[in-house]
């Protein structure tokens, strides 16, 4: 293995300025991406500046919304109580990502940095409609994550910029979401797709208990959304995320707006699935054949979305009938 | 095992405490002084000519201490059981694994660095990545000088009258069922270092399983450099798993060799991930063409089977599976007429070799899956229908199987208990469940010109043992097992005894770590071994004590008359006594234990184990009929397996085996693209994590195997033999579709159930 300088800045000024004096060098955080380029000799940068001593870089606060340091692990995500009721999604990808040896060290602002189409956080970010604020050389400033993305590998950062935190909404108690990450084992494994959804619902009050109990069932997916529809639950607002079916974590922009403002149904959530597959454009690769993946943003879309409605009609249900979703 | 004190205990591995901490010294912790590190350079393409090598810009590099390539080794050298494998090639390359070239240097980053500096042009040849491609008239010879890309090895074997059988029969199947490779996956990764003293004799450390054979290749080896009459030493570090890929020699071992050679330095090599993925041999993929039939009744009457397999560009032990396929497709229930014919072909594809089950697993999954499509056409429950079929104690199988001991029938009766056959089979909603059997070697397998194992004991002056035993511990236990037999038998404590097993310059001879063998063949030996010393023992004893030797016991340690209570001495007492006297003697003895079964004759026939092991595994499954997932719902793994002399490491087998029957059978596969491994990596090849493990009861069906050490039979491999044609079983139980390509993944199923439904 190749040896080379390991700088560590105490502030994040430190660390900017660093990285435009220094020749070649790169941020190194938790280091599980970083460190398996280097050894895949497809990085070979002369300096790593670390980031793991910076004061402020790890926090969760959830005052007015949600604000996450990009430094925070994704295990310090996984026991948030708050994330887990609020931002459920985020939380869906940050209890099955890589094993807990991997979440003890890795970062949430590590996988979005590295742009990986199949990075599990990229897409409950998306669909929680997280913005990313930016600090280089001359401030800081903020942006959508949806335009963070570039390509695979690839984002807006220069060199010389850090990713200082993610910002997210305040979310109300009508508004659920959930990610699924369809893999081939159960741990240590990457997606083969993966598919995040947020949705805002609105019912009547009267109506609740009913839905409760409908979800308490192990009825099909179909019948449990064409009594949701007799129920007149209706879809305020919703953004669906994508990973691994383009070049970039993508939302599904078409299906979203033909979805909002509408009552839920069975019919519905078929074309919103179809919609969704429509917009993707998935490869063959070794990890999954494009047809099949096609096939599944059509199955995920629809799983997503409906856990995320169970998830606003039973906030504080511990268990969800695994069979459904 | 009521009268037994170890033996028949679930006592932990004895040498769990030094893996648990770090302690163990695996071949890449190994040192030895002034040791070199080589690193080896391979084809850039599977197949195309050399048209430059050239070495000069690695010479000069600082650090570099030697750099070798075809040129160096001696002329027509050749490894492996065709001979048709030079550990270094020039000419022509036919695999993506092909050794170049090789160098040695202060170390592996000198080392890696010189191998980037070695020039090679090549010209791309088209290669043959399809045995079937390979098989056509007028294919491209894959070994010019052999003139044929099937391997001269022609299996056949004809029991009985097939075509008769096939005119009498009520009902016939047939159908095609392929496999893929697969890889072992050993956290220990191979490796070895080979040092030679001033007069030329080799010490190679190494993590070989078959430490003698091993031995033997590499004494031929010395004779081709040109040092004739040498003795070759192996020094067997602690071994980080084998699963058959330490089974044979390979040519990173010869280079170490060579390159010890041209340095007078020890030269270390150690395979990184990487190449432990695409230059070990995997196990060999396979085409089956099977055809059962059965009568009115249900009885079958025939199988017939013709079989492909992608041998790659070498041979090694592998492409001798088909020898150990043979015992499911003759004697995997009673059949009374059997045919079967297989071809391993050249290909520009990786090599295969040994591995678990070898054979097995590829034949038991088309009997197994084709045998459920016979019990639905005769219209039978596949369970019945394979209670029906059942082999029994005393069968003479067509193969001239002697079948001793057998509890197939109580494993298949355990499987139907616990996975609620009756009740699950009228279930539905996306579940179903499947059964499938195992017939395996369970006595030793005369595939060598010796199946034995030998050792030694050796007394010490405080009642503390040694033994030297020629089996090698893989992982699998068979130090604690043997060192139980022992403890048992000279009624010490097993902490009193160390069993040795790691240096041919003091172990006995074994053939290697194969066949399911060692706890059989290896504690036969420690049994006689034991046995005899213990007679010494008491003889000994009798005179001090003035006692009958036959009156004599010994239990804690102490040796006692069972006559007399006043007559007990502690047995290091008595070994001092014997040992500090005029005209003493220390107490030795030592056994070779050699299995009396037949080497196969000309036709393939022939009682090739003592004693077979049998067994059955039942699994529920759902379908996610949407997405094509699986998930094992429950897993039932009965196995006979004699008498279990330790019941925590033979569960362990199961488990272990059952999960890598599941990875076979649901996801991994070594995915190769025109002759080039895809997914090299844990990440993409999909080994089964903890978190995959579905609940796996392993019941042990216990029966007397007379020839057994304590009545036991071998166990090593039957765990992962029917796990996939289970599964297979299973999923077309639930869902109604069958699928013959492994692995079984997501996406074959939801392509069947949409053909399936199109149909409809
Ligand atoms: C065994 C294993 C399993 C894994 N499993 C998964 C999985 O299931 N799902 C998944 O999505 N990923 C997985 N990963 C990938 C990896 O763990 C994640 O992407 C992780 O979140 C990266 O975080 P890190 O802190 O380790 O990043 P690092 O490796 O330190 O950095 C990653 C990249 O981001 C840059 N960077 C880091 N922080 C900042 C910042 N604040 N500002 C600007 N640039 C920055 C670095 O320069 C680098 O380019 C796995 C990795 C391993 C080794």
């Amino acid at each position: 293995m190749k040896s080379y300088e390991y700088h560590k800045p105490k502030t994040i000024e430190e660390a900017i300025s660093l990285m435009g004096s220094l020749e070649d060098a790169k941020f190194i955080a938790g280091g599980t991406d970083v460190m398996v380029l280097i050894k895949q000799k497809k990085i070979s940068s002369k300096c790593m500046v670390s980031l793991r001593n910076i004061d402020g870089l790890a926090y969760i606060d959830t005052q007015n919304g949600l604000r996450i340091g990009s430094g925070t692990t994704h295990n310090t995500i996984d026991e948030n109580g708050h994330i887990k009721r609020y931002y459920s999604a985020l939380t869906d990808a940050t209890s099955r990502l890589g094993s807990k040896q991997i979440r003890n060290v890795a970062t949430i602002g590590g996988n979005i940095c590295n742009a990986a189409p199949s990075a599990d956080t990229a897409c409950p970010l998306l669909a929680l409609d997280a913005k990313a604020v930016i600090v280089g050389q001359n401030g800081s400033k903020t942006t959508s994550l949806d335009e963070f993305f570039l390509g695979p590998g690839k984002t807006i950062l220069s060199k010389e910029e850090l990713l200082k935190e993610f910002v997210m909404p305040l979310y109300g108690e009508n508004t659920g979401s959930a990610y699924i990450k369809h893999t081939r084992r159960n741990a240590m494994d990457l997606p083969i797709l993966g598919v995040a959804t947020r949705i805002t619902v609105s019912l009547p009050d009267e109506n609740i208990s009913r839905c409760k109990d409908m979800f308490c069932t192990i009825d099909s997916i179909s019948n449990i959304l064409e009594r949701l529809k007799d129920e007149g639950v209706k879809c305020e607002d919703v953004m669906i995320a994508m990973g691994v079916v383009a070049p970039r974590p993508m939302r599904a922009k078409n299906a979203e707006s033909v979805m909002k403002g509408k009552i839920v149904s069975s019919e519905l959530f078929e074309e919103i699935g179809n919609i969704a597959a429509g917009e993707a454009q998935p490869r063959d690769s070794i990890r999954g054949e494009a047809w099949y993946r096609t096939e599944m943003i059509k199955v995920l879309v629809k799983r997503a979305l409906i856990k995320s409605i169970d998830r606003v009609i039973r906030p504080d249900e511990a268990f969800y009938p695994e069979r459904l979703w | 095992m009521d009268n037994f004190t170890i033996v028949g205990q679930k006592i932990p591995k004895i040498d769990a405490p030094v893996k648990a901490t770090g302690d163990a010294l695996y071949i890449q912790d190994i040192k030895v002084s002034g040791m070199l590190h080589g690193k080896i350079l391979y084809s850039k393409y599977p197949h195309a000519r050399i048209l430059k090598l050239d070495t000069s810009k690695a010479e000069t590099l600082p650090g570099v201490r030697a750099v070798v390539t075809a040129a160096d080794m001696p002329p027509n050298f050749r490894i492996g059981v065709m001979k048709d494998n030079p550990p270094l090639k020039s000419g022509k390359t036919k695999s993506i694994r092909d050794e170049i070239a090789a160098v040695a240097a202060i170390s592996t980053e000198v080392a890696e660095e010189a191998l980037s500096l070695i020039e090679v042009e090549y010209e791309e040849l088209p290669g043959i990545f399809d045995p079937i491609e390979a098989m056509q008239e007028g294919a491209t010879l894959i070994h010019e000088e052999v003139k044929s890309n099937i391997l001269k090895m022609p299996w056949k074997l004809v029991c009985g009258d097939v075509e008769t059988a096939k005119k009498d029969s009520a009902h016939i199947v047939e159908d095609t069922f392929s496999t893929q490779w697969v890889t072992h996956c050993c956290m220990g990764t191979s490796g070895c270092i080979a040092q030679l003293d001033a007069s030329n004799n080799l010490t190679l450390y190494s993590n070989t399983q078959i430490p003698s054979l091993a031995q033997n290749d590499f004494i031929e080896a010395l004779n081709a450099f040109g040092y004739k009459n040498r003795r070759v030493r192996i020094i067997q570090s602690v071994i980080g798993g084998g699963f058959g890929s330490k089974l044979d020699t390979y040519a990173y071992e010869y280079i170490a060799i060579l390159l010890a050679i041209k340095t007078r330095k020890p030269v270390k090599i150690i395979f990184s991930r990487e190449e432990e993925f695409f230059a070990t041999s995997p196990r060999q993929c396979t085409i089956t063409k099977i055809s059962q039939g059965c009568d009115k009744e249900g009885r079958l009457t025939f199988r017939e089977i013709e079989m492909i397999l992608d041998n790659g560009a070498y041979t090694s032990w592998g492409a001798t599976t088909p020898s150990v396929m043979m015992l499911p497709i003759s004697s995997l229930y009673k059949v009374p007429n059997i045919k079967y014919v297989a071809k391993c072909v050249y290909t520009n594809n990786t090599y295969c070799q040994a591995m678990r089950g070898y054979g097995n697993p590829q034949a038991t999954f088309a009997i197994e899956s084709s045998l459920d499509q016979l019990a639905e056409k005769a219209g039978i429950d596949p369970l019945e229908f394979r209670i029906r079929n059942s082999n029994e104690p005393g069968e003479i199988t067509p193969q001239r199987f002697k079948i001793t001991s057998c509890g197939m029938k109580e494993c298949i009766d355990e499987v139907a208990k616990r996975l609620a056959w009756k009740t699950k089979k009228e279930h539905k909603g996306n579940r179903g469940v499947g059964i499938a059997s195992l017939i395996h070697v369970g006595g030793g397998a005369r595939v060598y010109k010796s199946d034995g194992c030998g050792t030694i004991i050796k007394m010490d002056d405080f009642g503390k043992v040694d033994v030297f035993t020629g089996a090698s511990d893989i992982g699998q236990g068979s130090d604690t097992v043997i060192a139980q037999i022992v403890a048992e038998v000279l009624g010490i404590p097993i902490e009193d005894v160390n069993v040795v097993n790691n240096d041919t310059d003091i172990c006995p001879w074994d053939v290697g770590v194969h066949a399911s063998r060692t706890t059989f063949v290896a504690g036969n030996a420690a049994l006689g071994a034991a046995k005899k010393i213990r007679e010494q023992i008491l003889e000994a004893a009798g005179k001090l004590l003035e006692e009958e030797p036959s009156f004599l016991d010994i239990k804690n340690s102490i040796i006692y008359s069972t006559k007399d209570k006043e007559k007990s001495t502690p047995l290091g007492k008595a070994l001092r006594k014997i040992h500090y006297t005029l005209g003493g003697k220390m107490l030795m003895a030592e056994y070779f234990y050699d299995p009396a079964n037949e080497n196969f004759d000309r036709e393939f026939k022939g009682n090739l184990s003592v004693s077979y092991a049998y067994g059955a595994h039942g699994v529920e499954v759902e379908v996610d009929k949407e997405t094509g997932q699986v998930k094992i719902l429950n897993y039932i793994a009965a196995h006979d397996v004699g008498k279990p002399i330790n019941p925590l490491l033979l569960e362990g087998q199961i488990y272990g085996g059952g999960l890598q029957g599941i990875g076979y059978a649901l996801g991994e596969k070594m995915i190769y693209k025109n002759g080039r491994l895809m997914n090299g990596n844990f990440l993409d090849y999909k080994m089964p994590t903890v978190k995959d493990v579905p609940p796996v009861q392993a019941v042990i069906v216990e029966t007397d195997e007379k020839d057994g050490p304590f009545g036991a039979k071998g166990i090593g491999e039957p765990g992962l033999v029917p796990t996939a044609p289970a599964i297979a079983n299973a999923i077309y139980d639930a869902v109604g579709v069958r699928i013959k390509d492994l692995p079984i993944t997501p996406e074959k199923i939801l392509k069947a159930l949409k053909e399936k439904q199109g149909r409809t």
